[in-house]
């Protein structure tokens, strides 16, 4: 597999300043957060928000945003592929193929995907890793804005050696693991980490299995389903009705045989059918 | 005239009425205001009944259809064309249902331009159109059956469909299998959210099974629903052959599913005394055990109360394993519920009470039940008497029943759409609003201030907020702003800007207000909620300082021009010094006053822009003061929650922690 872009967050740099924040509602011109009924907190991820700081205790900062995973769950669900995996990395979203049902926001296993649920026209908003500014070379707004080098922008797998070499250099700092190495098949943005992250998904454990290849196993049934029913039903079909025609025609035999005899036969066979 | 079948027609254009406010509240209002929908939430009532639950109900259709046609049972024939128009009718409800729930609706052709083989929401997409139309054809020789078509090419039409039969019946039952269990399939992609008591590897096995016994119990009701409306006779011997299908096929669905826990070594979290665990068994038990069990045994099965029991409760059973797996067992974090609002029970219901009428239309107009009901309740067939179309008692004339049926209906129709009217939330009307949030007062508290090692600037501290105390740091009194006190506050050093911003006179750069006879206004009673604007232009104090209803003219100048706050005469025009000379405030852009913006904006607005002035003017010295963090220094929400203004202020708060996770 050719290599993608990502993003590498190491969390003890974060100070939680919120210029990544700053940034990317700028750049891609989000507004103000408003307090709504479908908000837990205003600084939560929303229609208006792609990325935000996540304060845990003892002062650690965790930006969440959109993990762009190598095998992303939403645009597998996407009935019309509006969220499409692009070569470059980045999950993007195309809202003029959007028919807003919503189950990309079912399929996420990180809960990413928002819906503009105050508006008549809604379109679901996420990250999208800036992927207008990097297809021309320049590096996410997010990144760019980080006044600690918390969060860096590069190759994939540089990231990925990039941290494992931190965590091995200083080994009593972080967890021993990179955080979107393995979840879910991997994921194009990595985390660095001193305390576990299990907070950013559903379920505390997320196995290395791609989500897609779930639903894919159901799928690959489709065909032998569709050539085994129309066999078994025309093969029913035909077999029953020639038995039936094969029991009609003995009884018009017998009924010939003995002329006069009653048809109540016929009737009884007919019901018990 | 039968007056059981006018009172469920009333009803249901009565909701009907209903539905057709609720339909434009929704499609001009937008999803967040009808519905109870959230990010954490985004399939609810509608995905959960019109489309699982509708889908699912609506197999009567192409099971029945293949008992007769393809299993040669023709005793059950006059169940086909029944079962055929409910499954036909039901289809075209899931797609209205969809068309609610779809947040760009008129987007709803796209899978067919922009096909993806790999999501399952496209295999249901296309194999519910395709079923559709298949659908269609097989109830088409019904509706060509009648006596205005009997001409020369509806006739032909009909027969290429009669003899399409078989193509036909085999097409629908490839499609019914291929969508009822792809809709379990849809939730393959969510192993993390679905909990481990529904997610299973053969949950699309689970949803065709348990659709068939659900179908073959759906034509059941139906007849049950003919027999109480139409008169017609129960034909209580096939009933009870039905019942008996079901029994197995739902002791099948059972099964499969316990097996299927026990293998995979689940069945222990079926006993764990979770609300999952329980809800999971009473599911079980409605929708398939106790009906299984029961129709099993021959006396229950050949009588109608016991048929009909069996049937409501696998139609609830069934239909609740749908909710369950779309809602009810999908994992949300603490506090993100989901309930349904009214419209969208209303949109539901009125959708179903539509095509219920659609269905008493064809029962009424085309021969879908093969054994017509007696003469003698056809109102038709009355003897016609003079005295007929008076009321006996006054004396009215009467007008003809096929005058005062569409009148009656009329106004059903008027009536449930006025009290929808009255009843619609008030985001319904005018769309999703803001919560609001009420500002709470600055306190003044004991902080630590230490000077910067590494950077020009200080560092502020609470005195009680141990981890951040430093070597070096001097007590000093601070103002700790924090107008919704969600634990991400400034703290502020007065004294300091006093100092800085030029003692005595300064006050008036920052405190802008200048009200008669002011003394301290203090922000919060004018910047009231944390986000949105509030008024605070109080029209009775002018009216009464002005002189009564005599003083309209003295604001509203232009007697020609509507009476509204854009016409009417700026507040600066007479409250000339609102705001003071050398204030950081500026008026407002075309003197419309009267709204002071949000605390949030008005805090942001005076301190940032004058930060990032001072940045501006001395780089070197002001490096990061016009970052978010320069202010809003890392007090965790954790910590601050110890102290004491938190500590009470969380107080009630508990039981909403408390609930049980996932719900």
């Amino acid at each position: 597999m050719t290599d993608t872009w990502g993003i590498l967050t190491d969390i003890t740099l974060c100070t939680g300043c919120e210029e990544c924040v700053k940034a990317c509602k700028v750049e891609n011109g989000l507004g103000c957060d408003v307090p709504r009924r479908w908000k837990r907190r205003i600084d939560d991820l929303s229609s208006t928000r792609h990325t935000t700081i996540v304060r845990q205790p003892r002062d650690r900062f965790v930006r969440q945003f959109c993990r762009h995973c190598l095998h992303p769950a939403c645009a597998s669900a996407c009935i019309v592929g509006a969220l499409r995996k692009t070569p470059e990395g980045p999950v993007v979203y195309d809202r003029d193929r959007c028919m807003g049902c919503r189950y990309c926001l079912m399929a996420c296993p990180f809960g990413i995907p928002k819906y503009e649920w105050e508006s008549p026209v809604p379109y679901v908003r996420k990250c999208t890793m800036c992927h207008h500014r990097i297809v021309k070379g320049r590096v996410p707004a997010c990144v760019e804005a980080c006044p600690e080098k918390a969060t860096i922008f590069g190759t994939r797998s540089g990231l990925l050696a990039q941290a494992k070499n931190l965590i091995q250099r200083e080994p009593r700092r972080y967890l021993p693991r990179v955080f979107g190495e393995k979840e879910v098949g991997g994921t194009c943005v990595l985390y660095a980490s001193g305390i576990p992250l299990d907070f950013l998904q559903f379920r505390p454990e997320v196995k290395e299995t791609p989500l897609p290849e779930l639903t894919w196993a159901a799928l690959t049934k489709v065909p032998p389903i569709v050539v085994g029913m129309t066999g078994l039903m025309a093969g029913v079909w035909w077999i029953i009705g020639r038995r039936m025609q094969l029991a009609r025609e003995a009884a018009r035999e017998a009924r010939s045989a003995s002329a006069g005899a009653s048809p109540a036969g016929e009737k009884d066979e007919e019901k018990t059918a | 005239m039968n007056t059981r079948l006018t009172v469920l027609k009333t009803v249901l254009w009565t909701i009907v009425g209903v539905l057709a406010v609720v339909t434009l509240a929704r499609f001009f209002r937008g999803l967040g205001s009808t519905t109870g929908l959230t990010d954490l939430a985004p399939w609810g009532f509608w995905i959960a009944f019109d489309v699982m639950a509708g889908v699912a109900l609506a197999a009567g259709g192409f099971v029945v259809a293949a008992m007769v046609h393809i299993f040669g049972r023709q005793a059950y024939r006059p169940f086909a064309r029944p079962a055929i128009l409910t499954a036909f009718l039901g289809y075209v409800a899931v797609v209205v249902g969809l068309l609610y729930d779809l947040g760009l609706p008129w987007h709803i052709w796209h899978p067919m331009i922009f096909p993806q083989v790999g999501s399952v929401l496209f295999e249901v997409a296309m194999c519910v159109m395709l079923y559709l139309t298949v659908l269609a054809l097989e109830f088409g020789p019904v509706v060509l059956e009648h006596p205005l078509l009997q001409q020369s090419p509806f006739v032909e039409i009909a027969a290429i469909l009669k003899w399409l039969t078989i193509p036909l019946v085999i097409a629908g039952i490839v499609l019914s299998t291929l969508h009822q269990s792809s809709l379990g399939s849809l939730f393959l992609i969510a192993p993390y959210r679905l909990h481990a008591l529904w997610y299973t590897p053969i949950i699309w096995v689970l949803f065709f099974v348990s659709a068939i016994g659900l179908g073959l119990m759906t034509v059941v009701a139906e007849s049950f629903f003919s027999a109480a409306f139409f008169g017609h006779r129960l034909r209580m011997d096939l009933l009870s052959g039905l019942g008996r299908a079901a029994s197995g096929v739902l002791f099948l669905y059972a099964g499969l599913r316990l097996a299927d826990l026990t293998l995979r070594g689940l069945l222990g979290s079926a006993f764990d005394g979770s609300w999952q665990a329980y809800l999971f068994w009473f599911e079980l038990l409605m929708s398939a055990l106790v009906p299984a069990t029961l129709l099993a045994v021959e006396r229950v099965r050949s009588s109608a109360a016991g048929l009909a029991c069996c049937s409501l409760l696998t139609i609830l059973g069934v239909a609740g394993y749908r909710f369950d797996v779309c809602i009810v067992a999908f994992a949300r974090p603490e506090g993100m519920s989901y309930f349904p609002t009214w419209p969208e029970l209303a949109v539901s219901l009125g959708v179903v009470s539509a095509m219920v009428l659609v269905f008493i239309f064809f029962i009424e107009n085309f021969r879908v039940c093969e054994h017509e009901p007696e003469e003698s309740e056809q109102p038709a067939a009355r003897p016609l008497s003079p005295l007929d179309p008076y009321d006996p008692g006054t004396m009215i004339c009467l007008l003809p029943d096929s005058i005062r049926a569409p009148r009656r209906y009329s106004l059903a129709f008027v009536v449930g759409a006025s009290l929808a009217i009255t009843m619609l939330p008030d985001d319904a009307l005018w769309g999703a609003q803001a919560k609001g949030q009420q500002v709470s007062p600055v306190r003044a508290v004991d902080g630590l201030i230490t000077k910067r090692a590494d950077a020009p600037g200080h560092e502020l501290a609470l005195a009680t907020h141990r981890p951040l105390v430093k070597p070096g740091a001097e007590t000093a009194p601070l103002l700790m702003i924090d107008g919704n006190r969600d634990g991400r506050l400034v703290l502020f050093p007065h004294k300091s800007h006093i100092s800085r911003l030029g003692e005595q006179r300064s006050c008036a750069r920052c405190h802008h207000q200048n009200m008669p006879f002011d003394r301290n206004t203090v922000c919060w009673q004018c910047h009231r909620d944390m986000y949105s604007t509030s008024d605070i232009f109080s029209h009775a104090s002018h009216l009464e300082k002005l002189g009564g209803n005599a003083s309209c003219l003295r604001c509203h100048k232009n007697s020609r021009e509507a009476r509204t706050r854009k016409t009417a005469t700026a507040c600066r025009e007479c409250h000339k010094d609102m705001v003071v000379e050398g204030s950081f405030v500026k008026p407002p852009e075309g003197g419309v006053a009267g709204l002071a913006c949000g605390y949030l904006d008005a805090m942001h607005k005076l301190c940032i822009e004058c930060h990032e002035r001072s940045v501006q003017e001395k780089p070197n010295e002001y490096t990061a003061l016009a970052r978010c963090a320069t202010c809003h220094r890392g007090l965790g929400g954790p910590v601050l929650r110890q102290m004491p203004p938190y500590a009470t202020d969380l107080q009630p708060k508990p039981e909403h922690d408390a609930r049980p996770p996932g719900r």
